[in-house]
């Protein structure tokens, strides 16, 4: 093994607060962090910027970076492997000013190649309410996408995920966890600013279950031809060791939290398959007895 | 670790985790035991009652954060000789930070009765600053103290959006659009009231809005009184919010980012003003 492997083997073994602690002290920050660099990339030759052609803006935890990943694979979509997935930069937003400057800014980060597509993945943006009259103003053309996943499941992964990253445990990281879950909540202000068609949503279980015919779905949406990718099953971003231990009781009143909300997505969303969340197979308003059947446990 | 060891532990003062980066802290404080209120798994120690004292549940809740003065609003309430001292008023705040993943049975619901001891004759309250944003703490608190009497403040959420984001000292990691999440969530109080509404009667609720509070603190202490039962005719020695943040500040929001706020709130205001129609918004003026 190569010093530098060995290196970097050692530095992801670290505790996630060390890694960050070394990353931020060499001025290393995530784009979700309040010290992050937002100057756009450097364009490579024959590159322009515009607005992106697709914007995913739900949910952590829904196998959101497998599904990018498929689509950046397509040929007709431009990638560039030092952009991340995740720009984040519409979340700082929120009581600061967003004008043409800041619409420049997002769109140079958003480089492509003539006859190519381009777009960002950023799952953060679908429960921060102040974001889609921004995206609406800065890619007012844009296609969106949502992958949704069981509330209950993403819940337990998305806390367990956000405590692996080094995330205070504290009732402000379980909130945020659970706030994410509201999907109609979420969508109805997405729809606000987008029109239906131009949203699709889709479900993470529906995925894994079909990823071919899911895929085409997707690429259909976003006018691109059909494509095969190499691997359709590909592993992005599993989660290791165990998921926090979550009560049954607490799980039940999870389920009744949602439970709402749930039929109000069935509503919103005519193509919502509840028997692929087996919290809510009964559908949402006959939730209220703790679910017994065994939960989804994907990668994510 | 023993008790006496927690207790030295305790007493690290805080400047030293202040010396450690910042991202670091938290952890330091899981790995010292040094948690705090808000954060999973801190134990409020029960006060041990006084003679004649008896645990319970409390007989009323204030529901709001600092930015809509709800401290200011408990300790002005705690001045009524009807009103027996909360002694774990702070430590007790977050107490059911946990209990969105653990379980929450009888022996949780004698624990937090465990906190509210007084004598007969007086009442007392139990300060929430996050029970009506956090979605599962309202059934916890309507299965610990069911028939509680329920003071909510609420201010115009643009205001207390920006009182949040201005009083925010976090020293954890920053995730900006987390951290930002939270303090817009707040706001939403027409969604929460009504979820309220749906563990407790709304005659068993009182809304209060924060700027009455603060321009007839004495009118509105007395009808807030005579709400809990308690001699409306008592004068308190009146205080002036000491989190309140200065009027007219000077760093006023862009017009287009006012416009872009009251957006998001404005059909959450009206269905507020559905659910209490003695809701001033002439005191929110964004929103009359």
């Amino acid at each position: 093994m190569r010093p530098p492997d060995v290196a970097r083997r050692a530095f992801r073994n670290l505790p996630p607060t060390v890694r960050t602690v070394l990353l931020h002290a060499r001025g290393d920050y995530a784009p979700w962090e309040g010290g992050f660099d937002f100057t756009p990339p450097i364009l490579g030759r024959g590159e322009v910027t515009g607005p992106p052609d697709f914007v995913g803006v739900g949910v952590q935890k829904a196998g959101t970076s497998w599904w990018y990943e498929l689509i950046v694979e397509h040929p007709q979509v431009f990638e560039r492997s030092d952009i991340p997935k995740e720009r984040h930069y519409l979340s700082q937003f929120c009581v600061e000013p967003f004008g043409p400057a800041e619409v420049r800014n997002y769109h140079g980060w958003f480089p492509r190649t003539a006859g190519t597509v381009t777009g960002e993945w950023t799952p953060d943006y679908f429960a921060f309410p102040w974001v889609a009259p921004l995206l609406a103003e800065a890619a007012p053309e844009a296609k969106i996408l949502v992958l949704l996943r069981d509330p209950v499941d993403r819940f337990r992964s998305g806390l367990t995920f956000r405590h692996r990253m080094g995330a205070p445990h504290t009732s402000v990281t379980v909130a945020d966890a659970v706030r994410q879950g509201f999907y109609a909540r979420w969508l109805a202000r997405l729809y606000e600013f987008f029109p239906a068609s131009q949203v699709l949503v889709q479900q993470y279980e529906r995925c894994r279950i079909d990823p071919a015919g899911q895929l085409e779905a997707t690429y259909e949406f976003l006018e691109l031809e059909q494509y095969r990718p190499t691997e359709l099953r590909r592993e992005v971003n599993v989660s290791s060791g165990g998921k926090i231990d979550l009560d049954s009781g607490a799980r039940h009143r999870l389920i009744e939290c949602y439970a709402d909300d749930v039929a109000a997505l069935a509503q919103l969303v005519p193509g919502l398959d509840l028997s692929l969340w087996s919290n809510f197979t009964d559908g949402a308003t006959t939730s209220s007895a703790p679910s017994s059947a065994p939960k989804s446990e994907g990668s994510p | 670790m023993t008790p006496v060891t927690k207790r030295v532990i305790a007493r690290v003062p805080e400047r030293v985790l202040q010396l450690l980066p910042v991202e670091l802290r938290a952890d330091a404080r899981d790995w010292l035991n040094l948690r705090v209120p808000g954060d999973v798994g801190y134990v409020v120690e029960p006060p041990r009652p006084n003679p004649g004292e008896r645990p319970g549940p409390p007989d009323f809740l204030v529901l709001g954060g600092t930015d809509v003065g709800g401290r200011w609003w408990m300790s002005q309430l705690a001045d009524h000789p009807g009103v027996a001292p909360n002694r774990t008023l702070d430590d007790a705040a977050h107490f059911f930070a946990s209990s969105a993943t653990e379980r929450f049975g009888a022996e949780q619901g004698k624990a937090f009765h465990a906190l509210f001891p007084r004598r007969p004759g007086r009442i007392i309250g139990h300060w929430s600053p996050d029970g009506l944003s956090y979605p599962w703490v309202v059934p916890l608190l309507a299965e610990a103290a069911p028939r509680a009497q329920v003071l909510v403040l609420v201010r115009d959420p643009i205001e207390s959006l920006r009182a949040r984001i201005a009083a925010t000292v976090d020293d954890r990691p920053p995730h900006v659009g987390s951290n930002l999440a939270d303090a817009v969530d707040r706001g939403f109080y027409g969604s929460q009231v009504a979820h309220l509404f749906e563990h407790y009667p709304p005659d068993q609720v009182r809304i209060l809005q924060y700027e009455r509070c603060v321009g007839d603190t004495a009118g509105s202490l007395a009808d807030s009184f005579d709400f809990l039962g308690l001699d409306a005719g008592y004068h308190p020695r009146v205080v002036a919010d000491p989190e309140r943040s200065a009027d007219g500040s000077a760093d006023r929001l862009a017009p287009a980012t006012a416009a872009r706020l009251h957006s998001m709130y404005a059909a959450d205001v009206t269905t507020l003003a559905n659910m209490v129609p003695d809701l001033d918004l002439s005191l929110w003026s964004p929103f009359i």
